[in-house]
C-alpha cells in the first residue's frame, strides 16, 4: 500500500514534470515552417566528416511513439522518442565510421497507424572549415539593439562572442567577414561614435576610419585581398523602404554607390573614374582567389524607390593590381542582367579559383526580402553557370561564404518561416555538382523553435579569429580610429 | 540562540514578509495595467520597473491603453482615454478608439492634439521603447500589415527581454492576414507553448479558426493593397493614399488621412482626398469653410457638393467676425470656438521640443 503510493505519487510528480514541459509541436504540415516529419530536415543531407552532432525531434503533434536506428559500419545507435539528442562521443564515432560513405536511419514513428521511414545521411570525407560567424540581429528593419556577432565552433555546440552590445555602449556593428576563410585575417565594422572598421590582420586588431573627404559615404560592402595589404569597398548611400505588399516587406536600395580600394599599410583611400561614375550604382567587389581581379555589381542608375523594379545589377570585373591597389579602367561583363532579366548581388570567389557564387533576384540590391531570390554558381574555368536546384528553395537565399578548401559554403536562408535566416552548408563537388543543404545542428533540436534573430551573413573561418568581445570593447574605448587620407 | 531569540526571529521574518507582500499586492492593486503590460513583454514586475521606471497615474493609464487595444477592448480604451491627460500615446488611442466607433473625425478637437503624432506615432532614434511598441496597432486597424508587421517586431526588438506575447500575438495576426501561414506558424508555436496564450493561439492555427477569428481576418483582408510600391517609413500619406486605392471604401483610411491633412494643415491636400460622397463630419466642413474663403469659392454650390450645414456656415460666420474684430487675436474664441478647427488652424503651435 505504502509502496504503490509512493509509486503513484512519483508517477504524479513525472506526469507534472513532463506535463508543464512538453512542447507542443503544432502547427506541422503543409502550409507551415514544418513541412517534414522531421526537423531540421536531415533526410538524405550530406554533411562533413567533422560536424556537430544532427539533433532534429519529429514534428508530428499526434506522435505517440518514435523509435529511431542509425547504422553505418556494423554499429548501430537507437533514440527512442521524439527528440533525437545525441551524446557527442556516440556521434563522432558513428560519423566517423561513415566517413566518405552514409549513415542508414529507420525512423518508425507511431500516430494511430505505424510508419516507418528509411532515409540516410551521407558523410563526406572533406571535412569543413570548423568555425562560422554570424551576426545575430532581429530581421532587418534597418534598427538594432543588442546586437552580437558570434564564433560557433562547426564540430561542436560551443560558441564565444566576438563583439556585443554590452562591451561598446550598444552599438550597430556589421558582419564579420573573413578573406578566404583566413582566421587571422578578417574584418567588420563598429558604427557610431568610437567605432570604425576593426581589422584583424595576424591577431593584431586596428580601428580604422575607411572615409575620406571625395567619397560619398564611410565604406559599407567590401573584402580584404588575400596578400592582406588591400580592402576593396562599395560606398552607398542607402535608403530603406515599405512595400505595400505585405509578405515583401522591406527593401533597400542605393541612391548613389562607388567603389573604392584601402591601402592598410599606407592608411589611404584611393577611388578611381571608372568605379566612381554618377550614372553607374556599382557595389558588393569582392576579390578574385588569386587577387587580380575585382568582381563586383553595376547596374545604370535609376531614379529610386519609383523604378526600384527595374534596377538590375550585373556581375562584372575589372583587373586589380596587387602592387599598387589600382583598379582597371575597362570593366568586363561576366554576367548580364538584361540578358537574364535579373539582378545579381553578392558575389564570392572560392579560394581555389574555380566557382563564384552569386545571388539572383528579380530586381534591386537587397534580397533578403526577396523570396525568389537564389544563389547561382559560375564555373570559372568553363563560364558555365550552375542554377544550383539542389541547394535553392523559396525563401531567400544569399549571403554566401566559402570555405578554406571551396569544397563547402555556407549561406542564409528564409526558408520555412521566411522571416528568420538561418545558415545552411553544402557540399561542392569538382564536377559542380551540390548536395541537399543541410541546418547548421544546434544542442537543443527545438533551438530554432524560439529563436528569433536572424544569423546574418553566416561566414566560415579555418580558425578562430582569436579575439572576443572584451578586446573588441578595449579596441572601441581605448584605440583612437586611425584615419586615411 | 534561546527559544526566544529564536521566536523572535521568526516574529520579524514574517512581519517583514508580511509587509512586503502586502505592500507588493498594494503595488498590483493600484497598478494592474502595469503588471498586464510587464506579462504581455513577458518580464517580471522586478525587471519592468528596472526597464520602464516606477509607474505612475499616467503611465498606468497608458499602459492599460495599449493592453485593452491589444485585447481589441475599444470601448475599455475609450473609457481610459476619457479623461485628456496631454500625452501623445494617449491621444494616439483616444482617436483609434473613436475611429473604431466612425467618430475619428467628429472627435478630433475634443481632445489634446498633437499634430499629426497623435494619429501615427513615430518610430525614430528619439522613440520610447513603449511608444514603439504601440506604433503598429494603427497600421493593423487600417490594414496595413507590412507596417503592423514590422512595428511588431520593432515593439519586441526594443523590449526589455526582446520578446512577449504582445508582439508575437500581432506578428502572428499580421501574416495571417496576409496568408502567410509559414510566418504565422512560426509565431503561433511559440504561443501554443506558453500557458497564457495557449487558448488564442489554437483558435488561430489554421484550420481550426473560431467563428470570431475567421469574420476577423476575412474583414482584415478586405483591405489589403492590391497594388504593390515601396515608400519611406514615415510616408504616412501614401501610405493611406495606397491603401485607399486598393479600397475606397476603408474609410477609417480615409478618415485617417483627411485628419492627417487637417492636423497638418495641409489643406490643399485635404481638399485633394476629401470625398464628401464617402465620408462626413462637421470637422470637415470647418477645413471646407476656411479654404473656400481663402480661394473664393464661398457659394452655394461649393456648400451643397461638401455638405455645409448652415449651422456650420453661420458657426463660422460668428468666428470670422469675432477674428477680425480682435485683430486676429483669439482670446474670445476660446469658449465658444475651443474646439473647433478654425481654432486649431490659427491657433495651435507646434511644439518642437
Amino acid at each position: 500500500m505504502r509502496n504503490s503510493k509512493v509509486i503513484s505519487s512519483c508517477v504524479l510528480v513525472i506526469f507534472l514534470v513532463t506535463g508543464c514541459y512538453s512542447r507542443d509541436v503544432r502547427p506541422a504540415g503543409d502550409h507551415t515552417d514544418r513541412t517534414s516529419f522531421m526537423f531540421p530536415d536531415y533526410q538524405e543531407v550530406t554533411i562533413p566528416c567533422n560536424i556537430a552532432p544532427l539533433n532534429f525531434y519529429y514534428t508530428d503533434p499526434d506522435l505517440t511513439r518514435a523509435v529511431t536506428v542509425f547504422s553505418s559500419g556494423g554499429e548501430s545507435v537507437t533514440f527512442r522518442g521524439r527528440e533525437v539528442v545525441w551524446k557527442e562521443k556516440v556521434w563522432k564515432r558513428l560519423v566517423a565510421s561513415a566517413s566518405g560513405s552514409e549513415i542508414e536511419v529507420v525512423s518508425t514513428l507511431k500516430s494511430g497507424t505505424v510508419e516507418e521511414k528509411r532515409w540516410k545521411i551521407h558523410v563526406s570525407d572533406d571535412p569543413i572549415d570548423p568555425y562560422l560567424t554570424y551576426r545575430l540581429i532581429e530581421p532587418g528593419f534597418e534598427v538594432w539593439d543588442d546586437l552580437e556577432i558570434v564564433e560557433r565552433h562547426l564540430e561542436s555546440f560551443e560558441s564565444k562572442v566576438i563583439s556585443d552590445w554590452r562591451h561598446t555602449a550598444n552599438k550597430c556593428m556589421n558582419c564579420h567577414i573573413h578573406s578566404q576563410a583566413r582566421g587571422d585575417l578578417s574584418m567588420f565594422y563598429l558604427r557610431g561614435e568610437g567605432g570604425g572598421a576593426i581589422l584583424n590582420r595576424n591577431g593584431t586588431l586596428r580601428k580604422l576610419s575607411l572615409r575620406d573627404s571625395s567619397m560619398i559615404s564611410p565604406t559599407v560592402y567590401g573584402e580584404i585581398h588575400p596578400a592582406g595589404r588591400f580592402g576593396v569597398f562599395s560606398t552607398n548611400i542607402i535608403i530603406p523602404g515599405m512595400h505595400s505588399f505585405a509578405n515583401r516587406r522591406m527593401e533597400v536600395f542605393d541612391t548613389a554607390s562607388d567603389l573604392c580600394v584601402a591601402d592598410f599599410d599606407n592608411n589611404e583611400m584611393m577611388s578611381f573614374p571608372a568605379t566612381a561614375r554618377d550614372d553607374v550604382f556599382e557595389t558588393f567587389p569582392v576579390f578574385s582567389a588569386d587577387g587580380k581581379w575585382v568582381y563586383y555589381c553595376a547596374a545604370p542608375a535609376r531614379p529610386v524607390p519609383a523604378e526600384i523594379n527595374q534596377l538590375m545589377y550585373s556581375l562584372v570585373r575589372v583587373p586589380f593590381d596587387a602592387a599598387t591597389g589600382t583598379l582597371g579602367a575597362q570593366a568586363d561583363t561576366v554576367w548580364s542582367a538584361s540578358a537574364h532579366g535579373l539582378s545579381v548581388c553578392h558575389p564570392k570567389a572560392s579560394p581555389d579559383g574555380r566557382w563564384l557564387l552569386f545571388t539572383v533576384a528579380d530586381y534591386g540590391t537587397f534580397p533578403i526580402n526577396h523570396r525568389e531570390c537564389d544563389l547561382r554558381m559560375l564555373d570559372l574555368k568553363t563560364g558555365n553557370i550552375f542554377t544550383l536546384d539542389e541547394v535553392n528553395a523559396d525563401g531567400s537565399d544569399t549571403y554566401h561564404s566559402w570555405s578554406s578548401t571551396s569544397k563547402w559554403f555556407v549561406f542564409a536562408s528564409k526558408r520555412g518561416d521566411g522571416m528568420f535566416g538561418k545558415p545552411w552548408f553544402s557540399h561542392v563537388s569538382e564536377d559542380g555538382s551540390v548536395t541537399k543543404p543541410f541546418l547548421l545542428p544546434q544542442g537543443d533540436p527545438h533551438f530554432y523553435d524560439n529563436m528569433l534573430r536572424s544569423f546574418n551573413v553566416p561566414d566560415l573561418g579555418s580558425s578562430s579569429v582569436g579575439f572576443d568581445a572584451e578586446e573588441i570593447g578595449r579596441v572601441w574605448k581605448e584605440v583612437p580610429a586611425e584615419d586615411f587620407n | 540562540m534561546g527559544r526566544k531569540g529564536w521566536l523572535t526571529l521568526f516574529i520579524t521574518l514574517a512581519a517583514v514578509l508580511a509587509v512586503a507582500g502586502a505592500s507588493q499586492a498594494a503595488f498590483l492593486i493600484r497598478y494592474p495595467y502595469f503588471r498586464k503590460y510587464a506579462a504581455q513583454n513577458g518580464v517580471s514586475l522586478v525587471q519592468a520597473r528596472k526597464a520602464w521606471g516606477h509607474p505612475d497615474k499616467i503611465s498606468e493609464r497608458v499602459m492599460g491603453m495599449a493592453v485593452e487595444a491589444s485585447l481589441e477592448n475599444w470601448t475599455k480604451v475609450s473609457e481610459l482615454a476619457s479623461v485628456d491627460i496631454k500625452s501623445r500615446i494617449a491621444t494616439y488611442y483616444y482617436n483609434l478608439a473613436n475611429a473604431h466607433r466612425d467618430q475619428l473625425a467628429d472627435k478630433l478637437m475634443e481632445y489634446y492634439q498633437p499634430f499629426e503624432t497623435g494619429l501615427f506615432l513615430p518610430v525614430g532614434e528619439k522613440s520610447s521603447p513603449f511608444q514603439i511598441g504601440c506604433a503598429g496597432d494603427v497600421w493593423f486597424a487600417l490594414g496595413e500589415m507590412t507596417m503592423a508587421e514590422r512595428d511588431a517586431m520593432l515593439g519586441m526588438l526594443f523590449s526589455p527581454e526582446h520578446k512577449g506575447s504582445r508582439y508575437l500575438r500581432r506578428l502572428a495576426e499580421t501574416n495571417l492576414v496576409t496568408g502567410d501561414f509559414e510566418a504565422a506558424s512560426k509565431y503561433l508555436r511559440m504561443l501554443l507553448n506558453s500557458p497564457s496564450d495557449r487558448k488564442w493561439a489554437e483558435e488561430r492555427l489554421p484550420g481550426s479558426w473560431s467563428p470570431e477569428f475567421r469574420p476577423f481576418v476575412e474583414n482584415k483582408r478586405k483591405y489589403l493593397p492590391r497594388t504593390d510600391l515601396v515608400h519611406g517609413m514615415d510616408q504616412n500619406q501614401l501610405i493611406l493614399r495606397v491603401l485607399l486605392n486598393s479600397n475606397p471604401s476603408n474609410k477609417m483610411a480615409l478618415d485617417y488621412l483627411l485628419c492627417y491633412d487637417l492636423l497638418t494643415k495641409d489643406l490643399d491636400a485635404f481638399v485633394a482626398d476629401y470625398v464628401p460622397s464617402l465620408t462626413a463630419s462637421h470637422l470637415y466642413e470647418e477645413a471646407m469653410l476656411i479654404f473656400l474663403a481663402s480661394k473664393g469659392g464661398m457659394d452655394q454650390e461649393n456648400f451643397i457638393h461638401y455638405n455645409i450645414s448652415p449651422a456650420t456656415l453661420e458657426k463660422f460666420n460668428r468666428f470670422v467676425t469675432i477674428y477680425k474684430r480682435d485683430n486676429g487675436s483669439g482670446r474670445n474664441l476660446t469658449d465658444e470656438f475651443g474646439k473647433t478647427y478654425w481654432y486649431y488652424f490659427y491657433y495651435a503651435v507646434k511644439n518642437e521640443k
